[in-house]
């Protein structure tokens, strides 16, 4: 795997899928991902999500289509696997099928030793990604101890550990309360401004619209479409298929239609805090008026 | 799970697990070379009352977890005592007591003893994880330390599937009768088989994730006083030895 600088970090082309018992995993998906960009993945139960990251990480290997990495096609050889899953972390949607060590500590440095690294790059490491997802009072804990949201930092501590250059996480929000969430979104912020390529399937259609730079929408394992959430979310097949369109999108036009333009710049508000600031601002302009 | 919590939390979680390794080993032995039970009892004392007040396992907790062996250990020295006389004429049958016997007794049960409370030491201040990093340092089979690593692990898993799965058959009336339960018990069974191969797969492909692809290797934790630890243990076995074979 010879990799270049090239400005999609993964590729996906025509990747054909099925799995042994005959069901449908994907169907000619095409899909680029920019390098640091933040992508989330739509679609129903059953899409194809969790499968288009198996493919992504070398679990799974297309019957056709090809995956690249760094513009570099993947071959499968045991060497390109080891440098496709060193830079490409998968972060599993359940955390008690990826934490199978006994403590904390030892599952986050599970990854790096099979790196091969030495063991005191191996504890600074650990240090590091227990202290990013705020583990460190934790670190000693047996695993079977710790609450849902801590096992799902667990096991974000433990990909970030072999700091990988993407990121996926899949339904990383699934079983978390509102204030974890919030934490959850602060850690994957963080983790984005250093420059990691961060990639999340999702069924919060408000969350993709306000966070994602790029949204991927799949179908019965068919790429249905891709691009800025400003503009798929609002595509009536993709509000067919997901069943809704973001809240905010949905108000933001209700209002355009009784004479209330809520754009800022001719940009639409994407959060419900941009949304009342929008409003806010046209008041206080029609004040000044 | 009482041993799993007393090993978390008691006094000695810091110290080298190869010093309360030593410190096990040299009570089994001590209790093995005892010349007589009162020593072996003595040896048994000697290392429940520093595990109880050393480590500060509560007492209660200690006699629970020792509950079920001693139990099982009065049933074999019962058994030992005992024997069977068959009189002259058939169906003649009496329990018999050999007075040779009661020192048998006394020498077995006081040898298990010794070697239950050394057992109980060891597992009762060091986590299981621990125990299996000092084997791998030991040189124990990578498989076995594997197995125990996926076991240990899976153990929590699977009784949190079977409390919900339980949870989740009553809340529809599943062990309502006797009938009803028998029926649930055998749902249950057969769900947690196929969960038990759908968790296997999920962790193996997790561990391929991680880019596994040969034994489980974790990061060893740092004992900073493993040094006198070691004295310590050394010194305190010794002595326990010298003690049994005195007494």
């Amino acid at each position: 795997m010879a990799l270049q600088a090239a400005n999609h970090i993964l590729e996906l082309k025509d990747v054909n899928f099925r799995y042994p018992d005959g069901t449908l995993g994907l169907d000619r998906c095409s899909l680029q991902i920019r390098r640091g960009s933040r992508t989330t993945v739509l679609g129903a139960n059953g899409a194809g999500k969790t499968t288009l990251f198996l493919q992504m990480n070398g679990i799974l290997r297309p019957h056709s289509g090809t995956v690249s990495y760094g513009g570099a096609t993947l071959d499968y050889s045991r060497q390109d696997l080891h440098n496709l899953r060193s830079r490409v972390g998968l972060v599993f949607q359940n955390p008690d099928n990826q934490l199978f060590s006994a403590t904390v500590r030892e599952d986050v440095s599970f990854g790096p030793l099979n790196l091969g690294l030495d063991v005191e790059t191996i504890r600074i490491r650990v240090e590091e990604a227990l202290l990013s997802v705020g583990m460190v009072e934790c670190a000693d804990k047996p695993v079977h101890n710790l609450s849902y949201g801590q096992k799902k930092r667990a096991c974000i501590a433990g990909v970030l550990a072999m700091r990988p250059e993407v990121l996926i996480l899949d339904e990383p929000m699934a079983g978390l309360d509102i204030a974890m969430q919030s934490d959850l979104i602060q850690i994957l912020n963080r983790l984005h401004t250093d420059g990691m390529t961060i990639i999340i399937a999702t069924h919060d259609i408000d969350f993709t619209y306000g966070w994602a730079d790029e949204v991927a929408v799949l179908q019965s394992g068919t790429l249905l479409a891709h691009g800025a959430p400003t503009k798929i979310l609002l595509l009536e097949e993709v509000r067919k298929e997901l069943g809704a369109a973001p809240l905010v999108a949905e108000i933001s036009r209700a209002l355009a239609l009784t004479g209330i333009g809520v754009y800022d710049n001719d940009c639409m508000p994407r959060t419900g805090a941009g949304l009342v600031q929008a409003l806010l601002s046209q008041s206080r302009q029609e004040n000044d008026r | 799970m009482l041993i799993e919590e007393s090993a978390y939390t008691n006094r000695w979680r810091r110290v080298s697990p190869a010093a309360k390794g030593i410190t096990s080993l040299c009570g089994m032995v001590a209790a093995y070379a005892a010349v007589t039970p009162v020593g072996a009892c003595g040896v048994a004392a000697i290392l429940c009352a520093v595990t109880v007040l050393g480590a500060g396992i509560p007492t209660l907790r200690y006699l629970r977890v020792a509950a079920p062996a001693l139990l099982f250990l009065s049933v074999s020295a019962f058994s030992l005592a005992v024997s069977l006389k068959i009189g002259n004429t058939f169906g003649d049958l009496s329990l018999h007591f050999p007075r040779t016997g009661y020192y048998r007794v006394a020498e077995v049960s006081g040898r298990s003893l010794g070697a239950l409370a050394a057992l109980l030491f060891l597992a009762m201040t060091t986590p299981l994880p621990d125990i299996i990093t000092l084997l791998r340092r030991l040189k124990a089979p990578e498989v076995l330390l594997d197995i125990m690593i996926l076991c240990y692990r899976t153990l929590f898993v699977f009784s949190e599937a079977v409390r919900d799965t339980i949870t989740a058959q009553s809340a529809r009336l599943g062990y309502a009768t006797i009938r009803l339960s028998i029926r649930s018990l055998g749902g249950l069974v057969a769900n947690i088989a196929a969960q038990v191969w759908q968790r296997s797969q999920a962790l193996h492909l997790a561990s391929m994730a991680r880019n596994n692809d040969g034994p489980f290797r974790f990061l060893e934790h740092d004992y900073p006083n493993t040094a006198r630890d070691m004295g310590v243990a050394v010194s305190g076995g010794s002595a326990l030895i010298l003690l049994a074979l005195v007494i």
